[in-house]
Order: structure tokens, then C-alpha cells, then sequence
């Protein structure tokens, strides 16, 4: 370990969401949202569409800023530092707080050079590279299944494959928090499997925040969930708490598929 | 694999700022020369259109009067009614085959050719595009004023310079076609629709704005040409009464002009000429900027 590493007491929230809300130009797409993410935890956001559980995702490594037109009010704490506070690199946060889409977006090259690409950025050095290679696609559980192909195009490879090729590029950054945003939506049930497996392990190393809109995922996988209802945070608490004992009623219909 | 084995600083590192390390700062440095490197050359590349500009406006828009623009009298040299007239007649009559060659073209490469022949297609458009525009002329001198024996006429000029801007809306409309996005298209063929149904109420809105787009640009790149023009229809006094009188023609009356008097300088006639041309070609792209803008705002929804 390093200087660097910012050190926060043991459980202290590794983000930590403050008043954040969202603007586009007639619309609140994201209204006064306050949330804070524990260290080793997994988060699933669920709600029906188009409530800004992707948009409330992207504001956490800025990845909203990409899109024109949205203004960003109140804070992201990455380890006591406002990710929107003066002075803060937007690369930087995304070195630290990686993301995963909803369909697998591997870039046309090889499984290595894929899984290296963010390293590549940074210019490691070749042995650095291999390592963290390894590691980050072991981490993701892929490892066995393409280690004596990792010269093969990534795009040859199945759809579950790739989205775990995403998330393994992610990882080799060595994020402290990854954003998931539905990855399993393009994906058929036994690659879904293999990807919940992997959040399952990942989750006791880093900060996962998942955004679903399958109440049974978020049911397997998660720790805690929030809901999110046009723009606001209905609720949030422990899974089982959630899914069975939903306090609002906005929650027990969503959860009930009573809407989507 | 729980504890990761690489250690290195600027991965673990947590620190976010601008000035996390010497190297941010280098790029950070590097990133501030390329944003006043840009600016410049951005003004390098645009000062020679702009001197252009003002140098035909300073001498064309003070004598530019309704009269210069509208009077059609047969030998006034100082008036261009009937290079206007010629030239609105030339460009309806060429877009038109232009258009429609260029659309039934771009449907034909994209939806029904195989790939091989497709393939010769683009390339022969391409190379139509790249022919120098005198030599599209002389082509059009030799065989529509010379071996049909149609002199220099408005069908001459007008087939001659539709063979100059088809390639231009072909490429477009092709261009369109092909990029409808393949999920849409299969929808479409999937729900039973034969092939030109898809074409009519699915790939045609869906590529209309580009194909607008191709047509104006085509217009834009047309109205401009001289060589085609002059070498196949120049020189009428008075409107063309056929389709086989001569017809006169915007730019030729700059290149004219300065044919007769090389030495002396141009007279402001050509600066007006050149200017009226100026304000056509920069309307054209202003309202190909317009569409693509609006339609692209309507269609974003497609590509997610």
C-alpha cells in the first residue's frame, strides 16, 4: 500500500451520495438523492423504467457529463473527496470508479489486449500487464475459459463472455467501486448465471452498484437494494427487508409487477 | 483471488485531483498547448475564406441593385436577369435527373445488387466524383453537342452537368440505405413487408434527412461548375425558348468575362455574379445543416 490510498475508518462509506439531483432542460431526472456505499458491498437500484437508475449511476464517476445538455447539483464523496469539487480529474475518477453496460462493449481486438486496455493507458510495463491481466480476468472468472485463447478476437467470443471481458477490463484498473448497469439485460439465463456469480465473489472485494430492472437478480445478488421512483429515493434498506416487508407503496407495487 | 498480487502506486493511488502525479501534470500542460494550438490553426484554415469573402462582397454588394439582378435585357452588360433565369432552369432540370438517377441507384447498390456488383457501382460513382469537372465536359461536348448533334443547347448543359452531380446524391442515398439500422431492417422484412415496402415506408424515412442532405450538396457543388457548363451550352442572350436554344449560366459569365479581358481586371458584373453564387452556395449548406440537425434529434431513439 501506498501514501496515497486514502485511509478512512474500517466501514466508513466508500461513496457517498449528498443531495444529488440531476436537470435536464425542463425536466428533474434525479431529485435530492442521498446514499452512501459501504466498502465489500453489493447495491442493487432498482425501479421501473426510465426513474433514472442509469442516469443515478452515471453520476457517479461523471460518466453523466458526456451527455450535453444535463447539469449535476450536490456531491459524490469518493473517500471524503466531492468527485465534482474543483480540481478533480475526470479520468481519475473513472480509473477509481469503473463501469459496465448494459451490452458487452469489447473493443475489436484481441482478449488480451482487451482486458489490457485501460493498463495500456496508464503505460505498465509488459510484465505488469500480463499480471494484471491474469488477475483481472480470474477475478471476473473468465480466466479458465480464455486462457489459452487470449490472442483470439474478443468479439469472437459468446455474449456472457464478453460482458465478463468488459468487466474484467474494468477491473484491471483496479477500481475501489464498479458501476454495473443492467449487464445481464442482453444476456440469456445461463450467462447470466455465470455474470451474478462473478458479482457474487467481486462483492466482498470492492464496492458493486448494480442497476436492475429484474427484482430476482437484485433478490440473488444484492445486499441491500434502492428503490428509485421518477427521480426520487422511494427507499432503501436491506434486500430481504425490501422485497418482502416494502414500506411505500409505490415499492410493493413495483416489486409485485404490478408496473415496469 | 481475493488480494490483488500487482502493487503499483498509480493504480492503488486514491488521490483524484488534476495534480495527482507528475505525469497528469505533463498531460495536463500537453492538453493546455493543444487548446491554443487548435484556435490558431482554426484561423489559419478560415482566414483565406474569409479574405475571399470580403474581397468579392467589397466590390460587388455597392453597385448590387434589384435592377442588375432582374433585368433580363438581351445586351445590357451590366445586368444578370438572364444568367439567373439559365441557371434556375439548368439546375431544376439536372437535380431532377440527378435526383432521381442518384436515389434509384442508392436503392439499387444498398437493397438489391449483389455485393460484387454493388461494388463496381460505388467504384465507377467514386471515380465520376474524382474526374476532374472540365473533362465531364469535353465528355458532354463530344457527345451530346458534337455526335447527337444537339449543339450548344439547355439539354446538352442540362445531362451534362446531372452526370457531374449524380454520383454526389448516389453516394448519399446509398450511403443511407445501407446505414438503416439492420435490426429495423430485418423487423420490417420479419413482419412480411416485400422488399420495396420496406423500402417506401420504413428505409425511406429513416434515410431521408441524409438523402436531403446528398441532394443539396449535390445543388451546392453543381451551381458552382463552370467547365461542363461552357463547354456544352454558353453564351444566350435571352432565356432559352427550348430545349435546344443556348442558355446562359451564372458562372460562366464570371469565366467570360474574364476570358475577354484577362489583363484589364474583372468587372463588377463578375464580383456580382460571384457574390449572388456565393450567398446560393452558402444558403445551401445552411439548410443542410438545418435538416440533418432537425431530423437527427427525431431519429436518435434508433441507434440505442
Amino acid at each position: 500500500m501506498n501514501e496515497d490510498r486514502a485511509t478512512s475508518p474500517p466501514g466508513a462509506p466508500v461513496l457517498s451520495v449528498r443531495g444529488l439531483s440531476v436537470l435536464a432542460k425542463q425536466k428533474k431526472l434525479l431529485d435530492n438523492v442521498s446514499l452512501d456505499f459501504a466498502p465489500s458491498s453489493l447495491t442493487a437500484v432498482i425501479g421501473p423504467s426510465g426513474c433514472g437508475k442509469t442516469t443515478f449511476v452515471r453520476t457517479l464517476n461523471r460518466m453523466v457529463e458526456l451527455t450535453p445538455g444535463l447539469r449535476v447539483k450536490g456531491e459524490v464523496q469518493y473517500v471524503g473527496q466531492n468527485i465534482y469539487g474543483a480540481g478533480v480529474n475526470p479520468v481519475l475518477v473513472r480509473r477509481r470508479i469503473g463501469m459496465v453496460f448494459q451490452r458487452p462493449t469489447v473493443f475489436p481486438m484481441s482478449v488480451f489486449e482487451n482486458a489490457a486496455f485501460g493498463l495500456r493507458l496508464i503505460h505498465e510495463s509488459d510484465d505488469e500487464v500480463d499480471k494484471a491481466v491474469e488477475e483481472a480476468l480470474e477475478r471476473a472468472g473468465l480466466w479458465s475459459e480464455v486462457k489459452d485463447e487470449l490472442n483470439r478476437s474478443a468479439l469472437s467470443l459468446s455474449g456472457g463472455q464478453q460482458q465478463r471481458l468488459c468487466i474484467a477490463r474494468a477491473l484491471a484498473v483496479r477500481p475501489r467501486v464498479l458501476l454495473l448497469d443492467e449487464p445481464t439485460s442482453a444476456l440469456d439465463p445461463a450467462a447470466t448465471q455465470r455474470v451474478e456469480a462473478t458479482m457474487q465473489t467481486l462483492k466482498r472485494e470492492i464496492v458493486l452498484v448494480l442497476v436492475t430492472h429484474n427484482v430476482g437478480q437484485a433478490a440473488r445478488v444484492s445486499d441491500r437494494v434502492a428503490f428509485l421512483h421518477s427521480g426520487h429515493l422511494i427507499e432503501v434498506g436491506e434486500t430481504a427487508e425490501i422485497l418482502e416487508r416494502p414500506r411505500d407503496p409505490l415499492t410493493q407495487e413495483f416489486i409485485t409487477g404490478r408496473f415496469s | 483471488m481475493a488480494t490483488p498480487t500487482v502493487s503499483k502506486s498509480i493504480l492503488d493511488s486514491d488521490n483524484i485531483r488534476y495534480d495527482a502525479s507528475a505525469r497528469t501534470r505533463w498531460r495536463l500542460g500537453f492538453d493546455r498547448v493543444i487548446g491554443w494550438l487548435l484556435p490558431l490553426l482554426f484561423v489559419v484554415a478560415i482566414a483565406p475564406i474569409l479574405s475571399l469573402v470580403y474581397y468579392i462582397s467589397a466590390r460587388a454588394i455597392p453597385s448590387l441593385s434589384w435592377q442588375v439582378i432582374t433585368s433580363t435585357s438581351p445586351y445590357q452588360t451590366d445586368a444578370m436577369g438572364v444568367p439567373i433565369i439559365g441557371t434556375f432552369e439548368l439546375m431544376l432540370l439536372a437535380t431532377s435527373i440527378a435526383v432521381l438517377l442518384g436515389l434509384f441507384g442508392g436503392i439499387a447498390t444498398a437493397e438489391f445488387l449483389s455485393e460484387r456488383t454493388a461494388g463496381w457501382v460505388r467504384m465507377s460513382a467514386n471515380l465520376l466524383v474524382g474526374t476532374p469537372s472540365v473533362i465531364v465536359g469535353y465528355f458532354g461536348y463530344f457527345t451530346f453537342v458534337i455526335f447527337f448533334g444537339w449543339s450548344l443547347s439547355l439539354l446538352a448543359g442540362t445531362i451534362t452537368l446531372a452526370f457531374f452531380m449524380t454520383p454526389y446524391v448516389f453516394r448519399t442515398a446509398d450511403l443511407a440505405f445501407t446505414s438503416v439500422p439492420s435490426h429495423i431492417r430485418e423487423a420490417a422484412l420479419g413482419s412480411g413487408a416485400r422488399p420495396y415496402q420496406y423500402i417506401l415506408r420504413v428505409g425511406t424515412p429513416i434515410a431521408f434527412p441524409q438523402i436531403l442532405t446528398g441532394i443539396f450538396l449535390a445543388m451546392a457543388i453543381g451551381v458552382g461548375e463552370t467547365a461542363p457548363i461552357v463547354l456544352t451550352t454558353a453564351g444566350g442572350k435571352i432565356p432559352p425558348q427550348t430545349l435546344f436554344s443556348p442558355v446562359s449560366w451564372m458562372s460562366s459569365l464570371i469565366w467570360q468575362n474574364f476570358a475577354q479581358a484577362p489583363s484589364t481586371g474583372l468587372p463588377t458584373i463578375a464580383f456580382q455574379a460571384a457574390f449572388l453564387l456565393l450567398v446560393v452556395v452558402v444558403s445551401l449548406n445552411v439548410v443542410v445543416r438545418i435538416i440533418s440537425s432537425r431530423y437527427r434529434r427525431r431519429l436518435e431513439g434508433l441507434y440505442a
